[in-house]
């Protein structure tokens, strides 16, 4: 019942304990954790964003100068002059000036015929009137083609402007190096897999992807916007995160070509990998450490109080051995108390008779006679009775009364040889040998000698018991020594070679009613009475046995000091 | 010198006239009650020099009586008969004005012994006061008169 107890109070101390510094400590860890994540990704997505945005702006203004040169050579001169081999040659030139990514530069008639060409591959006189990109041009005026090989067999894409004039409908195409352009997004860098390329509408590259993959390919893992093309055709960019990746995406081109801005989620999140083992660790360690401290304080609080409780259990069961030692006491004393009435009327009756006898032996009504004789030993028999009986109840009276102990200088030296004699007699009786070791300097002790006579009795008396157990009438031995202790105390040994003690009632020898007698035999309040009365003479009490071998109680009682009153 | 009025106090009614019996028998003038009441009741009509009262009593207890008896009549010796070997009851009684105590079962000689000892102690006291009187009155007749 009382193990439940500690149990229960033992988890609930415990739960306590934990539950305390736990809470708060792994709240702190996850909203730290959370708000470094939430302030981590938002870094990131802002980064992501900021260089999507820039470099859209970039390529965006590249493209629209590109588109200005040639609307500006357009504007600048005729058809006609732009035929002529050294204008164009001179304008290429000036478009090299503004730009080095030019690679050469033609003009178009409204059939489609390639009028004059600058550069370095024969074009001139091939017909490109079926061709996609000059469809487009006639139709909108302005075109940027996707990257292509075309005749040349390189990527390249071509810028082309068809303006009206005075001879008609013509178009100027300037091819700009996909290598080169290729630099405007190729140089972007973030950590360790981010990196910029732009796709067209049809998921094909058009710029050269650092993680693997050339112009023209259309990469296996290049996503499909899907229903996020109109996010990014209204937003003009958006943020998203697809497999193992991370995406900004902005549209260019008005939604033509899309600039991807890519990194591996997990180096864009290794600051929050390493956080991550971080605040693992940091748990692991800490809440161990938490649940060591929990565990340890509770096991001494609760061994403490099971000390206490202990402890407690104890002085209980000694107060309610008292209080029935002292119910016994009282029982017996109204108990002699009722005897001691008709006694007292048998006592009276007694002498009355006596008297009446005396008076008819005055009146010589008898005579002497064998019989008046044995009538008045017998009545001598009965006044010797009832002084027995009158003694026996003022003993109980006494016994009840627990009177107080009226306290003596006991010199032990003397004292001890005195007390053993009272059990000489039934010890050589039963083949005991007694032997006294009486060290000369023992100081003397203070007490009642008729309480400690009653210890030592009781203990001679269990020695005995022990030894007729263990050996019958011979071989017995009951050692009594008596020597200092020091810290100002006297040791009493009283050993026997007896049948020991059950090495589970040893701790038991000393509680009220314990008794290893057969019922009716032993009260079990002997050793217990002892304890008490050693206790009450500000001694200390205590036993050593081994089964079969023999015990040895010993007591230790302050030294009377002279002065000390 | 006047003869020893007792009374002996006590429930048991054999106890009372046998040791009556006894005392007679040595010449002694004795008379008995079974309680306090009773006992209080006989003090008044008659004059006893001696009480022999038990302790333990059904109803009025030996030391009440005791209170009693010294209260009204504290001339009168008592003598308390216990049951209990102790100091302590017979201390009680000694307080409240007991003059000796007598544990039980008690021998009619010692009862004697003890009541004669308080007999003699109370004649010896009355004397005193007797003597005192007699030299009060000697002193100044006339104060007598004015006392009466």
């Amino acid at each position: 019942m009382n193990q439940n107890r500690h149990n229960s109070i033992r988890r609930t101390i415990l739960t306590c304990m934990i539950l305390v510094p736990v809470v708060p400590f792994l709240l702190i860890l996850v909203v730290g954790f959370y708000h470094f994540k939430v302030s981590l990704e938002s870094r990131t997505v802002k980064n992501m964003q900021r260089i999507a945005m820039d470099h859209r702006e970039i390529i965006d203004a590249f493209l629209e100068e590109r588109v200005n040169d040639l609307e500006f050579i357009h504007a600048s001169y005729t058809f006609d002059a732009l035929r002529r081999h050294q204008t164009l040659q001179k304008v290429f030139s000036w478009l090299q000036l503004a730009s080095n990514a030019y690679t050469d530069l033609g003009i178009f008639d409204a059939q489609g015929m390639h009028v004059a060409y600058r550069g370095p591959y024969p074009l001139t006189g091939k017909i490109y009137k079926d061709a996609p990109w000059f469809k487009e041009v006639i139709k909108h005026g302005v075109y940027i083609s996707d990257v292509f090989l075309g005749f040349r067999q390189t990527p390249h894409f071509v810028v082309a402007v068809a303006r009206d004039s005075d001879q008609g409908r013509w178009v100027l195409r300037a091819t700009i190096d996909s290598q080169k352009f290729n630099t405007l997004v190729g140089g972007v860098q973030i950590g360790q897999t981010g990196e910029a390329y732009i796709l067209n509408a049809n998921g094909v590259l058009q710029t050269t992807r650092r993680s693997g993959g050339r112009p023209m390919e259309a990469p296996e893992d290049a996503i499909h916007l899907g229903h996020r093309q109109h996010a990014v055709d209204v937003a003009h960019q958006t943020f998203f995160s697809q497999g193992k990746y991370l995406y900004a995406v902005v549209p260019l081109k008005g939604g033509a070509w899309i600039l991807f801005v890519r990194q591996d989620k997990a180096d864009a999140f290794r600051a929050l990998r390493v956080t991550i083992y971080a605040t693992a660790l940091i748990c692991l360690l800490g809440g161990s450490l938490i649940v060591f401290a929990a565990v340890y304080l509770t096991n001494r609080i609760v061994n403490r109080m099971e000390k206490m409780d202990a402890e407690k259990a104890q002085l209980g069961q000694q107060l309610i051995s008292a209080s029935r030692l002292a119910e016994l006491g009282e029982m017996a004393a109204g108990f002699a108390h009722e005897i001691n009435n008709p006694l007292q009327i048998i006592k009276s009756e007694h002498a009355l008779i006596e008297a009446l006898l005396e008076d008819l032996k005055d009146d010589n009504g008898l005579m002497a006679s064998p019989t008046l004789a044995e009538l008045d030993e017998s009545m001598g028999q009965v006044n010797l009775q009832i002084s027995r009986c009158a003694r026996i109840t003022q003993a109980i009276l006494k016994f009840g009364r627990q009177s107080e102990p009226t306290v003596e200088t006991i010199d032990l030296r003397k004292y001890i040889p005195e007390v053993i004699q009272m059990v000489a007699n039934k010890a050589s009786v039963h083949g005991i040998a007694v032997v006294q070791d009486l060290v000369a300097e023992t100081a003397h002790v203070k007490g009642d000698p008729a309480q400690l006579q009653q210890v030592l009795i009781n203990l001679f008396n269990n020695a005995m018991d022990a030894i007729l157990t263990r050996h019958g009438s011979s071989g017995g031995e009951l050692r009594v020594a008596i020597q200092p202790a020091g810290n100002g105390a006297v040791e009493i040994n009283v050993a026997d070679n007896g049948c020991g003690i059950d090495t589970g009632n040893l701790p038991k020898v000393f509680s009220p009613f314990f008794t290893t007698k057969p019922v009716g035999e032993g009260t079990g309040l002997g050793l217990s009475v002892c304890y008490g009365i050693i206790d009450g003479m500000g001694g200390t009490m205590e036993v050593q046995s081994e089964q079969g071998s023999g015990t040895v109680f010993t007591i230790h009682l302050p030294v009377d000091t002279p002065n000390g009153g | 010198m006047e003869t020893m009025q007792l009374m002996l106090v006590d429930d048991e009614e054999r106890f009372l006239s046998t040791t009556k019996k006894l005392l007679e028998r040595e010449g002694y003038s004795v008379l008995t009650a079974t309680d306090g009441s009773q006992a209080l009741e006989m003090l008044r009509r008659k004059r006893v020099h001696v009480v022999i009262l038990d302790v333990k009593m059904p109803g009025m207890d030996g030391n009440e009586i005791l209170v009693q008896i010294k209260r009204q009549y504290p001339m009168t010796e008592v003598i308390m008969l216990t049951g209990h070997a102790t100091v302590a009851s017979a201390v009680d009684g000694l307080k409240s004005g007991a003059s000796d105590y007598l544990m039980k079962p008690i021998d009619v000689h010692d009862l004697i012994a003890k009541a004669e000892e308080a007999f003699s102690r109370r004649q010896g006291l009355e004397t005193k006061i007797r003597v005192a009187r007699m030299r009060h009155l000697m002193k100044s007749p006339r104060e007598i008169i004015q006392e009466n």
